[in-house]
């Protein structure tokens, strides 16, 4: 996320400090999943994990909790499943730009392929294939080792979690000014208003499964304005 | 076990979703027209997921006063500077400065 691009930017490192920046902010959430995993009554290692099998935030602490309830199995499932299903959005989003790249790593890089990863990549299409496969390990490896250190310390210290300062906002923050770097025209602007404005209408929905149908919405306004323009 | 196979199921389940269409469209050229839509996957997903993220997850709380300012100055210092480091601070600055105002 630091600004300027020289010529021989190295954007290993590059992307490795922009998701040093969003891996802040989402130190809380990680904590809370450990927590999640305490209260659950699931032996500790069990639920933990997941986070290398899953690797999905969201929803790990849908599935564990649910779970937890003592939801049945197919419930819990299908709940999480919709939790995630915003990563097939991603999956598309990101199939062009990976035609470019070795096998090994189109097989490898979907593992990675978690919000940060992709709100930091999205913008990143444009680079020359080597700079882009660097800058997504790099951010990607950075946010694993992340997650997986983190969830494993909530485990254990669950309830220490700073209440002072909120810094689980920097997280939407971020992920909004993200979003405008994504936005060059007005109706790429519109498109984002109204995907916005619909999530907000359908908050009521369960397992965020209004944002699968923002997002669809969004999309298909995108499409109509694309035709508009011809 | 039950909940050991749950896991591994959703592991495969979650990266499915993720590799399904960089695997199945590797060897696809895309025509112009879906080139353009895709470029609106991008900007129509992350706001969805900015506005969930402010939703509270049982539904129905409404975002406050001073989570929209934070939200709209991320916006424009985003537009005017492109710098994120700006963004963080701008955009924190208001929600914790308002925060702590409105009480």
């Amino acid at each position: 996320m630091s600004n300027p691009a020289s010529p021989n930017t190295n954007y290993g490192r590059r992307g490795f400090l922009d998701a040093l920046v969003l891996v802040i902010p989402a130190i809380p959430f990680a904590l809370v999943f450990g927590l999640a995993v305490r209260e659950s009554g699931i032996a500790i290692w069990l639920g933990w994990s997941s986070s290398p099998i899953m690797f999905s935030g969201a929803a790990q602490i849908t599935l564990i909790t649910l779970l937890g309830e003592g939801a049945s199995v197919a419930a819990a499932a299908t709940a999480a499943l919709v939790v995630g299903a915003r990563h097939l959005f991603y999956s598309f989003s990101m199939a062009p730009v990976m035609q470019r790249q070795p096998p090994w790593f189109r097989w490898f890089a979907p593992y990675m392929l978690v919000d940060q990863v992709f709100a930091l990549c999205v913008g990143k299409q444009d680079l020359p294939a080597a700079d882009f496969r660097r800058y997504y390990l790099a951010a990607g490896m950075t946010f694993w080792l992340f997650w997986m250190t983190f969830t494993a310390l909530g485990l254990f210290v669950g309830p220490v979690l700073p209440t002072g300062l909120d810094i689980t906002f920097a997280t939407p923050v971020l992920f909004m000014g993200l979003l405008v770097t994504t936005i060059d025209s007005w109706q790429k602007a519109l498109v984002a208003v109204f995907a916005m404005l619909v999530t907000f209408l359908l908050a009521e929905m369960p397992s965020r499964s209004g944002l699968l149908i923002a997002a669809l919405a969004g999309l298909i306004l995108g499409l109509l304005l694309e035709r508009f323009r011809r | 076990m039950t909940i050991l196979l749950t896991i591994l199921i959703m592991g495969l389940g979650s990266y499915a979703m993720r590799a399904v269409f960089i695997l199945l469209l590797s060897n696809h050229s895309f025509p112009p027209w879906a080139l353009k839509a895709l470029e609106y996957v991008g900007p129509a997903v992350m706001a969805a997921l900015v506005m969930t993220m402010l939703l509270s997850p049982e539904g129905g709380q409404a975002p406050r006063v001073y989570e929209w300012a934070g939200l709209a100055t991320a916006a424009v210092v985003a537009l005017l500077t492109r710098n994120h480091i700006y963004v963080l601070t701008l955009a924190m600055a208001v929600y914790w400065g308002l925060g702590y105002l409105l009480g």
